[in-house]
């Protein structure tokens, strides 16, 4: 699905696949019993919990496989990269909790200005772009879709 | 003949002037958002569907948008495919194999040319398909029971397998996260509120879109982040599309041949496109192996997986539309969509929709046209787009993902939901465990679980009316065998190598 597949950069899964299959597994379980506490109503055969637990055992069986017979992982990232994904992720975080006190488009243009730094680009392009997709955006929301973004407090139209 | 009538009757629908223009933009829009490197035809239709929303269009009109940009996105992906060696999903794979030896020989053009028309024909073949099966399919299906359908949808997870690559342990996990996952919200039955720990906002369940999204377009940007020097993008010689055709011409039978083979994979559950397009082009290398130049760039090794991809793509569609089950990942996708606008598809909608479902297929055969139209002159401005920076699409995807999503519900929360799916189809991406079926899991749980429980209420809690039909047996029955002969096919593949 990506540029990843085609030079595959392949691992040993031993310890990414045991970590996830005993995360999986510890999902499974506590699914399963949490799933009692739905109480089944009246005459009804096949309670809310049923199905749940239906679908934990196969996922706790496999889990427990995938501990025991751990398979490949894709390459890892390195410090770098998830220092940039971890500023990426903090910073759509805060853009969803700006988005409707400050308005769409200062929150927006901070964003998306930070966004494509975040990428890799100048700060040149980084301004203009950043501005240009900022409008873009909100012109055709706002206008030609017809759909009201939050606008800056003190500024409805 | 009672299809044909239907048939004109749905292409009355589709030739209104609004929806045949809904039906250009939705193609060119498809073919670009398919073009982009990197982003690949299932993540450009999941960014898309919630867009799609917002112009608030009938049913049918948005129904004929959503299927030309799938249906562009597919004929998109082969431009990433040829031109830069980047398939934007798992069939185009093939494709790169003999596309992009001919791009760096300056026959770009020639190859998109060549590759435009063996999709538009496989595409065509299956579309017919389409048409000619699915009303017997839906014959059968029709006298289906709770008990019957519950064994559908197990049919389905069985051979999910079939659908991603990988390994199929790890396939089957990622269906029973998606199924357990699709458990969250309230119980439709009971109204009894399953893993909701208090939060409002996911009584409703998770939506899959917000997964949808999350999942495929958010977890893109993160790998894309991972090695931000993607910079160094070779342009190619282009050359004209026009020799494409005499071309697709002198590959006429191995186009036939392969949109046959790629039609009967894409009927099979859980086979899939990616198994139409290998299919083809391993045989028709054996076939012609000693005669051709196969992975150095011989027309036929193009010819071939884009005729098979497409009919595939297409042949999937039956058991999506008459039973409700989706084939492959682009047509989960599909499925997403068609539920989103609160189709369900399925023998019952062929009965009560008619005009709906034969106007999807008569958009189906439409947008085929407009695309070989649109795809042969204006192929050398879709590879334009090939050169747009990563630095600029990635952000562009952010923002689209964000305020398609937002425009929704209007609430912060979905935003962080869809964050947070964003992290998880990263992480399982990073696992190889496949996204796909935790999605078919989100998507087709629900149902599953209806399915059984109404079993069970008929019964009055007797298991043994799962399987106590003979169809229900037999559908059992070809599961086991499908899984059977995928564990063989692998195992006589990692011979072969």
């Amino acid at each position: 699905m990506s540029e990843t597949d085609v030079q595959p950069e392949r691992i040993s899964g031993v310890v990414g696949d045991r970590i996830a299959g005993a995360v999986l597994l510890v999902l499974a379980v506590a699914a399963w019993s949490y799933s009692f506490n739905f109480t089944a109503g009246f005459m009804q055969p096949v309670g809310p919990g049923v199905f749940p637990r239906l679908v934990c055992v196969p996922l706790g069986v496999i889990s427990l496989y995938l501990i025991l017979r751990p398979g490949f992982n894709q390459r890892w990232p390195h410090r770098a990269a998830l220092i940039r994904q971890g500023c990426a992720l903090a910073l759509l975080t805060s853009y969803g909790a700006f988005l409707e006190p400050w308005g769409f488009l200062p929150a927006s243009l901070v964003t998306v200005i930070l966004l494509i730094r975040l990428f890799g680009a100048r700060w040149k392009p980084a301004l203009v772009c950043g501005a240009v997709l900022t409008v873009g955006l909100y012109g055709l929301f706002e206008f030609a879709l017809g759909m009201p973004l939050p606008n800056m407090p003190g500024l409805d139209w | 003949m009672d299809t044909l009538a239907f048939l004109a009757q749905g292409f009355a629908v589709a030739v209104e002037p609004q929806h045949l223009f809904l039906a250009l933009v939705g193609c060119a829009l498809g073919t670009l958002i398919g073009s982009l490197p990197g982003l690949g035809p299932v993540n450009g239709v999941a960014l898309m569907i919630p867009l799609t929303f917002n112009f608030g269009l009938a049913p049918t009109a948005a129904l004929i948008l959503l299927v030309s940009i799938y249906y562009g996105c597919m004929y998109g992906g082969r431009i990433s495919s040829i031109l830069l060696n980047i398939p934007g999903d798992e069939p185009a794979m093939m494709t790169t194999l003999d596309g992009h030896p001919m791009a760096r020989q300056g026959l770009g053009g020639k190859a998109l040319g060549l590759s435009g028309v063996a999709s538009f024909v496989g595409a065509t073949v299956a579309t017919i398909g389409l048409t000619l099966f699915a009303p017997l399919l839906v014959g059968v299906a029709i006298q289906f029971g709770p008990a019957e359908y519950f064994a559908l949808f197990m049919l389905a997870f069985a051979t999910i397998g079939g659908v991603t690559s990988g390994s199929l342990s790890k396939s089957f996990i990622a269906a029973c996260l998606g199924l357990l996952l699709g458990t969250v919200g309230l119980d439709s039955v009971s109204s009894v509120p399953r893993y909701t720990f208090g939060w409002f906002e996911i009584y409703d369940g998770i939506d899959f879109i917000v997964a949808l999204v999350g999942l495929f377009a958010i977890s893109e940007c993160l790998l894309f982040l991972e090695d931000t020097r993607h910079s160094d993008k070779p342009t190619l010689k282009l050359g004209s599309a026009l020799p494409g055709m005499r071309s697709a011409w002198q590959c006429r039978s191995t186009i036939t041949r392969s949109s046959f083979i790629g039609f009967i994979a894409g009927v099979l559950p859980g086979a899939g496109a990616a198994l139409g397009s290998f299919l083809s082009y391993t045989l028709e290398k054996r076939w012609l192996g000693r005669h051709g130049k196969f992975g150095q760039g011989d027309p036929r090794g193009v010819a071939a997986p884009e005729a098979g991809n497409n009919a595939a793509a297409g042949g999937a569609l039956i058991p999506m539309l008459s039973l409700g089950i989706p084939g492959s990942g682009t047509t989960a996708i599909l499925l997403a969509m068609l539920l989103s606008m609160n189709i369900t598809p399925g023998p019952l909608l062929f009965e009560d929709q008619p005009e709906m479902v034969w106007g999807l297929v008569a958009a189906l055969f439409i947008g085929n046209v407009m695309l070989l139209l649109l795809n042969i002159p204006l192929v050398g401005l879709f590879a334009r787009v090939l050169r747009a920076p990563g630095w600029f699409l990635m952000p562009m995807v952010v923002m689209v993902a964000f305020v398609g999503i937002y425009s929704l519900s209007n609430s912060a929360f979905d935003l962080y939901m869809m964050l947070a799916f964003g992290v998880l189809g990263y992480i399982l991406r990073k696992l190889e465990i496949p996204t796909v079926p935790v999605v078919l899991g989100l998507l087709l749980g629900g149902q599953m679980e209806y399915n059984l429980r109404r079993a069970m209420s008929i019964s009055s809690g007797d298991w043994d009316i799962l399987w106590s039909s003979g169809i229900s047996v037999g559908i059992y029955a070809f599961a086991a065998t499908l899984i059977v002969a995928g564990l063989l096919f692998n195992w006589l593949v990692k011979q072969s190598r």
